[in-house]
């Protein structure tokens, strides 16, 4: 009979790298001087934008470990792409809260329909039913094969999402960052966005870890619990005791 | 094993006589659209000029909720898809049949919600040919997309997913869709459109190929 195995803690290590990566983030997003247009509210891209870029980053990592499950059957794979969807679809619906909280003041509007808005929330809906798909198949090794197909399938949104600002000119402003000539940002603001992008990519990865820890617990305990004995099926009747003739 | 062309129309006739017994796209599905395009209007005001101007929209929208109803079909249940398996049928020739049968059923969907949307929005049928692109871009798109998504989320609790699997996939045909018929009334080049749905239709299509295996085995 298989134990369960005992619960890992995550090193103290990679806890305090992980603290102290969000408060120097935290730190050069409160000293960076304020936007000439946005003023104070370009803060809120300091969140924003890593929290956009983990999105992309979660599902590629959805994508790695859907293939490799597919390829390997090592249920480890799987386990890594339901951590990082899990955690990927958390920060796209973080990164949509808060460009929603950052456009009713700038644009007017809490909603507007942009192609990276749009397709953002459309990423984020393709993501929820990945993970309803797996609440809703009990059997492991289906449910596995079942998420792998449409883990690969959800990553053809990413390249849309992104190259959206690119290919229909809308509201949304085009990419800063990860774009062929030099990034269009201040030298500060540039630093507190890639020290914001360092530490929630610390995070994420501590995030993934755990949950893919927690799913191996899971999957242990059930494993567990169907092979304790128990009574057969039918083991309840028994045979009718016949009583002495009167 | 049974050649691929014959077995995906095989499982593509099983389908539609399936179809033909239940009648659930006939008696169901299409009354249920042509109900949803007759309440739009009781909603958002029965002016002519306004109908005029978003039935095309609503039609398309109507079409990609209620398509995917008909695209996913009947699940089988695990008895049935024992017996496919041992027929020796190709995974990939039983979901192309499944999308066949899908993309032919849809059509009809398309064309009776859209008889429907025409006469009560008043809306002129211009672009014959643009139209009949469309439509059949639509519905194999849908079909496909169906077909996967039925066979992703399986028969039982996880068969109500499906419309949350494909809507979200499908807005590159109901972009499409709208846009290739505006750009036709208002005298613009559709090309890129049509193009657009090609290539999402061309990426379910890989997509039934790839998928097939792994999603069919051990069944």
């Amino acid at each position: 009979m298989s134990q369960p195995t005992a619960p890992s803690s995550p090193s103290r290590g990679r806890v305090v790298v992980a603290v102290l990566a969000v408060l120097a983030a935290a730190v050069l997003a409160g000293v960076s001087p304020a936007d000439a247009v946005q003023g104070e509210l370009v803060r809120i891209m300091y969140v924003h934008v890593p929290a956009a870029w983990l999105a992309y980053l979660a599902f590629v990592v959805t994508l790695v470990g859907s293939v490799g499950y597919l390829v390997t059957r090592r249920f480890v794979f799987d386990r890594l792409a339901e951590a990082s969807a899990e955690v990927g679809v958390y920060f796209t619906g973080l990164a949509i809260a808060l460009g929603m909280i950052w456009a009713k003041p700038t644009w007017g509007v809490w909603w507007t329909w942009d192609a990276r808005l749009t397709l953002t929330a459309i990423m984020f809906f393709v993501y929820l039913g990945y993970l309803a798909l797996r609440r809703a198949t009990a059997e492991p090794a289906v449910r596995a094969r079942r998420a792998a197909v449409l883990g690969i399938l959800g990553v053809v949104q990413i390249p849309l999402v992104h190259f959206s600002v690119v290919w229909w000119r809308t509201l949304h402003q085009p990419p800063t960052l990860i774009k062929p000539d030099k990034p269009s940002i201040e030298g500060t603001m540039l630093m507190a966005l890639l020290a914001g992008i360092a530490a929630f990519t610390v995070v994420y990865g501590l995030l993934v870890a755990r949950r893919m820890e927690l799913a191996r617990l899971e999957a242990d305990l059930a494993a567990a619990e169907a092979s304790l004995d128990r009574p057969v099926a039918g083991s309840a009747v028994t045979a009718p005791e016949l009583g002495e003739a009167r | 094993m049974i050649p691929f062309r014959r077995a995906a129309l095989a499982v593509a006739r099983r389908e539609l006589r399936r179809e033909r017994r239940r009648g659930t796209v006939a008696w169901v599905t299409i009354p249920f659209g042509v109900v949803a395009l007759l309440l739009v209007p009781l909603a958002v005001g029965t002016e002519q000029v306004l109908l005029r101007r978003i039935g095309p929209g609503l039609y398309w929208v109507v079409v990609l909720l209620f398509g995917v109803l008909v695209a996913v079909g009947d699940h089988d249940g695990r008895s049935q898809r024992d017996a496919t398996a041992l027929l020796g049928i190709d995974p990939v020739a039983e979901l192309t049949g499944r999308a066949l049968a899908a993309t032919l059923l849809l059509l009809g969907f398309e064309l009776a919600t859209g008889v429907a949307a025409v006469v009560l929005y008043d809306l002129p049928v211009v672009g014959l040919p643009q139209l009949v692109v469309v439509m059949v871009l639509v519905a194999a798109g849908l079909g496909l997309l169906g077909t996967v998504a039925g066979a992703v989320a399986g028969a039982g609790p996880g068969a109500a997913l499906v419309p949350l699997l494909v809507a979200p996939l499908a807005v590159p045909l109901l972009l499409g869709a709208t846009q290739t018929l505006d750009g036709f009334v208002q005298g613009r080049s559709t090309i890129s459109w049509i193009l657009m749905m090609i290539v999402a239709v061309t990426v379910s299509a890989v997509v039934v190929v790839v998928a097939a295996a792994p999603l069919q085995e051990g069944r």
